[in-house]
């Protein structure tokens, strides 16, 4: 089975996995939410379309979701400063995580038997996009107030307790793809 | 946006304060995993892996660190980067620094 090996290196820029469907069909979704949620707060370039070509967005005030100020988050502890700098900075940084997000998900997509290879790039775009995910499911879990072990024991009924095992699962295959990156003997040995 | 009159005399204090530079602090974030921190340091400064987890290690323990020192220009660089990456960061002058 496919479920305990999470990704591995193969040579100097190359790293795979295989997901089974259902794994291929949860990345695809969730990568799919992140793109949804961050395309929802998009610009309105018909108000000034001069600002929205040179990347410059109208808002600049933090968002009211939770999810999306865990995302994009004031850069200022000073709301003045914060306001300013998200003016000039936020839209690049929401077409960075979509960028991330799309890169996984045509991906997965793509490869029907859930074989996934990577390149140093890919794989960099995937460690953004699953802690973006993570970053997601992390506010709904409500994980800064809430104990691992409070966690880990949700009623069976609590339907957080399969959000919880997907966060989980993600973690634990973000650190196997991060485990093979940083493999410095795959190097050492070529 | 609102300018006020001890904004800008910060901000001239700021320029002609060389010994006070700028900074980038990470804060602890219970979701984002260690060697996750530790990579994305790693990649983004070019510090050592050793460099990366003692820096990863004081924003675990303490709550926060500094990661980079600079102009205020390179601080919102690097600020950005690593909201691209999903850390928590935020840019200070350094004087605010406790």
């Amino acid at each position: 089975m496919s479920e305990e090996s999470g990704f591995s290196r193969h040579g100097d820029n190359t790293f795979i996995a295989e997901f089974s469907e259902a794994e291929r069909e949860v990345l695809i979704n969730l990568a799919g939410q992140i793109i949804e949620l961050l395309s929802e707060r998009a610009d309105h370039a018909d108000e000034d379309p001069l600002a929205a070509m040179v990347g410059i967005t109208t808002h600049d005030s933090p968002p009211d979701d939770e999810v999306l100020l865990r995302l994009l988050p004031n850069a200022y502890a000073d709301g003045v400063d914060a306001a300013e700098f998200r003016r000039y900075t936020e839209s690049v940084l929401r077409n960075k995580k979509k960028s991330h997000a799309m890169a996984m998900r045509v991906l997965l997509k793509s490869a029907s038997d859930g074989a996934i290879e990577l390149d140093h790039e890919n794989a960099q775009a995937w460690l953004g996009a699953i802690n973006d995910i993570r970053l997601a499911l992390g506010v709904r879990l409500k994980v800064e107030e809430r104990s691992h072990d409070e966690l880990e024991l949700l009623a069976p009924d609590d339907p957080l307790r399969g959000v919880y095992a997907v966060y989980t699962w993600l973690g634990w295959l973000q650190g196997s793809l991060l485990e093979a990156l940083m493999d410095d003997s795959a190097n050492e040995v070529n | 946006m609102v300018v006020t009159k001890s904004k800008i005399e910060e901000e001239i204090q700021a320029i002609f304060s060389t010994d006070k530079p700028w900074v980038t602090i990470v804060w602890d974030d219970p979701v984002n995993l260690m060697s996750y921190v530790t990579y994305v340091l790693m990649e983004l400064f070019g510090y050592s892996k050793e460099r990366a987890n003692e820096l990863m290690l004081k924003v675990h323990n303490e709550g926060k660190a500094v990661v980079s020192t600079g102009s205020r220009e390179e601080m919102e660089h690097d600020v950005a980067r690593l909201h691209e990456f999903g850390l928590w960061a935020t840019v200070q002058h350094g004087d605010q620094v406790s």
